[in-house]
């Protein structure tokens, strides 16, 4: 399983892989323009293939107010 | 994927508004040549200005920070804490921390000694929050760098902000504020200094990815008070589009600018959209510039009514208006 960290909302799932990561964002329910697909202090692009057993941060990128 | 730049190095940025990907350093190459044609465009610095950098702790203000210390300018950092139990406290943290590390010093304004934080003030005065932060920044924006001689203000505002803002005043015809919408807002005199937004070409993403890689630290939760925030709606509604037509957002915002800027050169054509919009927006920007404002009676702030739009909030909230 992939292990997806979403901090901001204090959410994590677990998805079966391996997986794209427009593909897991698309399990995550997240638009890939308002994130930050993170993999420790690695900038994931949306085509990048995650392994089973790997953990992956999705980081909200918009602000408001 | 590979960078597209240098062909060499694993992409860690795809920019499908862009048709591009970037490894780390081509990134940071394609970001300093947007802020610096975005600040081009516009002359919205020049290498003899102080810069007050309005930094909240969060991504787009230290980037923005970060970049132009990049870029050469004479820099300073302002810190606004608005008094927000726990959320003010860690973002002040992030911007002592980021700036303390390059021998920085931010100036800092704490609401709750003015009088006015803003959870308090938005209650006092029976305001959204949101609005009352702004007017509230907006006043001490201008006024630290009144006082204390900078040429001018920048503030983080980017792509994304810029287009929600504008599909915001589009919807419910705000004609005063598109007139006044533009990444440039002129000083004038009695002591309105000049505001600029040298990220306007950039999207909040893009943002967020040059903080990452550079190692920026900023706050990456939401203000609290910011949950119904009607810029968020926008946001969510251009980022649909965006991802169905990615470039759609920036044609958007460019094309309003482009609009602004065809009719003072006098280019307008008569009977369409943008002929109408140039109407509307035709003078108020370059002419409200070289009007002289009238000071506020009670704190002596630049006003175009007797009192200024902070003096009114504070009197609401009743702790007097005078400083």
């Amino acid at each position: 399983m992939i292990r997806v960290r979403m901090p901001q909302k204090k959410k994590e799932l677990e998805i079966p892989g391996p997986k794209r990561v427009l593909d897991i964002l698309a399990a995550a329910g997240v638009r890939p323009t308002t994130v930050l697909v993170t993999q420790g202090n690695r900038l994931l692009t949306k085509d990048q293939r995650v392994e089973d057993g790997e953990t992956v941060d999705i980081i909200s990128v918009v602000s408001g107010g | 994927m590979k960078c597209k730049r240098c062909r060499r190095a694993a992409a860690a940025v795809d920019l499908p508004s862009h048709h591009s990907a970037f490894c780390p350093d081509c990134f940071f190459v394609f970001f300093r040549r947007q802020v610096e044609e975005g600040i081009r465009k516009f002359s919205l610095l020049s290498p003899r200005d102080r810069v007050l950098v309005c930094v909240s702790g969060g991504k787009d203000s230290l980037v923005l920070w970060d970049v132009l210390m990049e870029l050469g300018y004479d820099t300073e950092g302002l810190y606004i804490d608005l008094g927000i139990e726990g959320y003010s406290d860690r973002s002040k943290e992030k911007v002592l921390a980021y700036a303390g590390a390059r021998g920085k010093e931010p100036i800092v304004v704490d609401l709750r000694r003015e009088g006015v934080p803003i959870p308090e003030a938005a209650k006092g005065s029976r305001k959204e929050e949101c609005s009352v932060c702004g007017t509230v920044k907006r006043y001490f924006f201008n006024r630290v760098a009144a006082s204390r001689g900078f040429s001018v203000v920048a503030t983080g505002h980017n792509l994304d902000d810029e287009s929600a803002r504008l599909l915001g005043n589009l919807m419910h015809w705000q004609r005063d504020h598109l007139e006044r919408q533009h990444p440039l807002l002129p000083g004038a005199g009695g002591g309105l200094v000049r505001k600029v937004k040298p990220l306007w070409r950039l999207s909040e993403m893009e943002t967020a990815a040059y903080g990452f890689l550079k190692g920026i630290d900023y706050v990456t939760e939401e203000c609290p008070m910011s949950h119904d925030a009607t810029s968020l709606v926008y946001k969510e509604a251009l980022s649909l589009i965006e991802e169905k037509m990615p470039g759609t957002r920036s044609k958007f915002y460019l094309g309003f600018l482009e609009s602004k800027g065809t009719q003072s050169k006098g280019t307008q054509s008569k009977g369409t959209f943008i002929s109408f919009l140039e109407e509307e927006l035709a003078t108020g920007r370059q002419e409200g510039a070289e009007e002289p404002l009238a000071k506020c009676a009670l704190c002596g702030a630049p006003s175009y009514a007797e009192t200024c739009a902070f003096c009114r909030l504070k009197e609401k909230v009743g702790k007097g208006g005078s400083r």
